[in-house]
This record gives C-alpha cells, structure tokens and sequence, in this order.
C-alpha cells in the first residue's frame, strides 16, 4: 500500500524527471522501506520522503529546458487547446497541495486507467479500423445490392476526387465491366470484396496509395470530425500512457534510447514529446526503437524529426506537398542535428512509423536495423462509400523525389536487416563503434 | 545544463561526490554512505538525490555505469555510479574551499580545529 502511494506521489514530479529516475527513486523506496521498519523508523521515512517532496519537486520544475524555452507554440491541427506549458512552469503552491489531494484520491480509487482504448482521432484512413466504435454489423453478407451500392460509389468517389480523371476513368470503366460480366457475384465476405476492388483499382492505375477498405463494425459519420468524447478519451488515454513513449533513457555510451508506440496528436502530446527529446539532448548517438510503433499523426513525426537537423528538411510524405513537410529545424538548444541516429524496426512498424524511417533512410540520416516494415498505405482522404465500407484516395500529386518506392505496400528495407528481437543490440554495437570514432 | 548550477557546489552533491570517491555505488549505496559519513544529518531522498545525480551526470562529474545486481539487496539490477576525474577534482576543489574558511574561522578565533 505504501508503494502504490509513493508511486501516485512520484506523478507530482514533471514527466522527463519520472521517465529517467521514477523506477530507481521508487526502488529507493522500496530498499529503504525494507531496512526501516517499525512504527519510528517508518514515521521518519514518510517525513524523509515528505520533506524531499518539498524541496525536489519544485526545483525539478524549475529546471530550464533551453529548447522548449525558446521554441514557437505549438500548432494545434484540430484546434484543442495547447499543453505546451503545463510541464515547464513552476507549479504553483496549491496546485501542488492539489496534486497531492488527487494522488491519494486516485490511489484509493484504483482507477484502471490502462484500460482505456487507444485510437488516433486525427489520422483519416485509421479511424475506420475495426476499433473504431459504432454499432457492431449484424453479420450479415454481402449481397448483390450492397456490392453494386459499393462499387456506384466508388465510381462517383473517383470521378470527383482522384487526382488524374484520365486515369479515374480507365479504372470506373474497368470497374464496371467486370461487375457487368459478373466478377464480383462470389464476394460475400466484405474483406475480400474490397481487396478484389482494391486489386482491381490499382492494376489500372499502379497507384499503391489507393485502396478500398472494410469494416465489420458500422463507420463513423466521419464529415462531422470525431466528437468531443472521443477526443477527451484520447486524450486521457494518451496522457495515461505517457502518449507511448514507452522508455526514454541513456544507454551505456551515453547513448539515447527512445522507445516509442505510436507518433500521438501534437496538441496532446507535444509538451511530453519535446521533454523526451530533451533528456536526450546530451547523448553522442541516438536510438529510436519503433520495432512496437503502430503509426499515428505526421505531426508527431514532423516535431520529432525537427531535433535531427540544423536547417528546414523536407520529409517526403506521399499526396502531401504543404509547407507541412518541412521540418522546423532548427530547435533552439538542441544538440542532437549531427549525432548518429539509428531506427528499429520490425514487420509491426507501421504508417507513421514507416513514414519516419523511410525519409530519414532516404535522407541518409538514419540507419535502419531490423526487418522490412510493414507496409501500410497512406491513403490521403478517406471517404465513407456506405455503412461498412470507405476508399482513401489522394487528391495531390506529389514526386516522390526518391529512386525507391515509398513504404506503401512494400514497407521499408532496414539498411542492416536483423530479426526484430536482435535489432536494439545490434544498434547498441554499431553506436559505440560509431561513437568510438 | 549551466555551469553555474554547481557554483557553489550544493552540499549534497558534494557528498554526493564524496561517497564515490571510495567505490561506485548505486542509489540506496549512495543515500546509505552519505548518511554514514555525516553522522546520520543528511538522509538524501529519493527526488534530491536523483534530481542531483542528474546534474552530476550534466556536468560529466559522474557516470554511469551498467545495470547490475547487488547481492546484498537480492536480484534487481541496479544503475550504478562512478566518480569521474573531473569530478574527483571539482570536490578536490570545494574540500580546499572550505579548508580556506576554516583556516580563516581558526584565525578569527571562532574555530579551534587542529587539522587546517
């Protein structure tokens, strides 16, 4: 019990001091606990750790970041308010007392937090994966009406939408002759039905960014944007799981590793994202481990790759051609432009993630160690066809200024192909020999 | 981190420092040596000692050094620290400033110590 409670008081410290010491302060505890016993011995540890509260917490808030002190607002995509300060200023003294009150409120409580459901409000083609929430589907199969609803709908989508309506137009013939002639009749499972559509599209048009897709739970309306609701639980859930950056620390060889699950919404996490690059700021080379990232906002990858350059870089992002895809380097205080970066990866990586690892390849700024990416398709706007099913189509063109082919389908090749499970050690090696230099 | 952050030494860090001059330690070595070595006056927290450890690192004064088990404690792996040369001469130098004080407090009178 005394643990759970000096766990909930550690959350009074700001994120990048829990990150680096919160395991060892809370094994302190646990060592002294072990050693301290009896009534005297354990009262004068609660006034120890009482007293250190006092003293250390403001003076971790104190601490100056020169990067965030220096660095422009945040921008805010979808409008929510920034979090930009709330790790970095001085807590005030009834903040504090308040945080204290909801710690041991919360300890009481036991609220299982974890549990709550990760989705990525912000990103168009994800929110239409099976956990997206809505009615569940009856199960029912597809039938001749729905299909041919379907493929009307495709037809429509791509004539007001595609990119190029030659092209646009060669595939809704297409389509439309093979639905006359019967091709589509078989297709009762949905899954299957918008693979074959998804097939039969790109065999016209070599376009891997397009694709159809299904989902056995019903859509979400997606014209109105996600609900407040939904944003709120995000963002609990995302600040719950410290926006999944899962470890941020300094190897032997002062070597910095950054595990990260996902690339989370800026506005929610922005303020932990740059206190995780920060901690870093002093390493001599740079792990980031996205062997377990599943993809997220292009945002995230945007202000985390600002920190690996000196001057604005362009990130080639598929059906993107904004000012969006430069980098605002450089960040004011950041020392990490020139160190060595290496990237994780595994079959799991995926979408942002792929992304990420793909331009810095690319831009010879990074070396992948791992195994081939995923390949998720960055479909650029998604538009609903019915119930169940949606296409995501691009609505720019952009030049892929690279001889290889983006991550699409075909994911990304490490530059040092290892299983997954090997790639951190592999890493570790290649630093300290790189850093030897 | 500025440099002015150690300037003057923070007397924890300096027995910080001073507990690593005679073996690496781990954080609970550590709060247990600097406990022993002022007489039990100075018990160091968890968030002042790791709030200093960090700063020590900053500077380059300590380092860190692998995880691993101390058999007196069971099998956690434990982060380990170790003085480092610039270290060892930054609580040189904060040892012959106080040396300094003393010498002058003993020529003042208000002091009565023998080894200055």
């Amino acid at each position: 019990m005394s643990e759970k409670l000096y766990r909930w008081l550690l959350r009074l410290y700001p994120s990048h001091f829990r990150h680096a010491y919160g395991d060892a302060a809370l094994q302190l505890f646990r060592d002294r606990s072990r050693h301290e016993r009896g009534f005297f011995p354990a009262l004068r540890l609660w006034l120890d750790l009482l007293a250190d509260l006092v003293v250390s917490v403001p003076r971790q808030y104190r601490r100056v970041q020169p990067a965030l002190s220096g660095a422009s607002a945040l921008r805010s995509a979808a409008g929510t308010p920034s979090f930009y300060l709330l790790d970095n200023q001085p807590p005030r003294a009834g903040a504090l007392l308040l945080g204290a009150v909801l710690s041991l409120a919360g300890a009481a409580a036991s609220i299982p937090l974890s549990h709550l459901p990760i989705y990525r409000p912000f990103a168009t083609p994800s929110i239409l994966v099976p956990s997206a929430p809505g009615p569940a589907a009856t199960g029912v199969r597809l039938d001749n009406a729905e299909r041919r609803r379907v493929i009307h709908s495709v037809v429509a989508n791509l004539k007001e939408h595609y990119v190029d309506p030659a092209v646009a137009r060669e595939m809704q013939e297409g389509l439309l002759a093979r639905d006359k002639a019967g091709d589509y009749q078989a297709s009762e499972d949905g899954t299957a039905f918008a693979a074959l559509l998804t097939r039969h599209l790109r065999e016209v048009s070599h376009d891997l960014h397009l694709e159809v897709v299904y989902s056995r739970n019903m859509l979400p309306e997606i014209s109105a944007g996600p609900s407040p609701e939904r944003i709120a639980a995000y963002r609990n859930a995302m600040l719950a799981r410290n926006c999944t950056f899962e470890s941020v620390r300094i190897l032997p060889h002062n070597i910095g590793y950054l595990k990260l699950n996902s690339f989370p919404e800026p506005s929610i996490c922005g303020t932990i994202a740059k206190s995780a690059m920060d901690s870093l700021n002093r390493s001599d080379a740079l792990i980031f481990d996205l062997r377990d990232n599943r993809g997220g906002d292009p945002a995230m990858v945007m202000l985390i790759a600002a920190y690996l350059f000196d001057h604005p870089e362009f990130m080639y992002r598929p059906g993107r051609t904004t000012p969006l895809c430069w980098t605002e380097s450089p960040v004011p205080g950041n020392l990490l432009a020139h160190k060595p970066v290496y990237v994780l990866t595994s079959s799991r990586t995926c979408s942002a993630a792929e992304h990420f690892s793909y331009d810095l390849k690319m831009l010879k700024r990074a070396t992948l160690v791992g195994e081939r990416t995923a390949g998720a398709t960055d479909v650029g706007v998604f538009h609903r066809l019915d119930d169940h099913f949606g296409i995501g189509i691009r609505e720019f063109k952009s030049i892929n200024p690279y001889s290889q082919p983006d991550w699409a389908v075909t994911g990304v090749q490490p530059d040092v192909k290892v299983p997954a499970a090997d790639a951190l050690v592999t890493a570790e090696k290649l630093a300290q020999t790189n850093v030897r230099k | 981190m500025p440099k002015q952050k150690l300037h003057p030494l923070p007397s924890a860090a300096f027995q910080i420092l001073l507990s690593l001059a005679g073996e690496d330690l781990h954080g609970y070595g550590i709060m247990r040596q600097v406990a022993e070595q002022t007489g039990g006056r100075m018990r160091l927290g968890p968030g002042t000692l790791y709030s200093s450890l960090q700063t020590l690192l900053e500077e380059k004064l300590i380092a860190e050094l692998d995880l691993r088990a101390d058999e007196k404690l069971g099998n956690e792996r434990r982060r380990y620290y170790r003085l480092t040369s610039a270290g060892r001469k930054v609580a040189r130098s904060e040892a012959e400033r106080l040396a300094g004080l003393l010498r002058v407090a003993r020529n003042k009178k208000i002091w009565r110590g023998d080894y200055v």
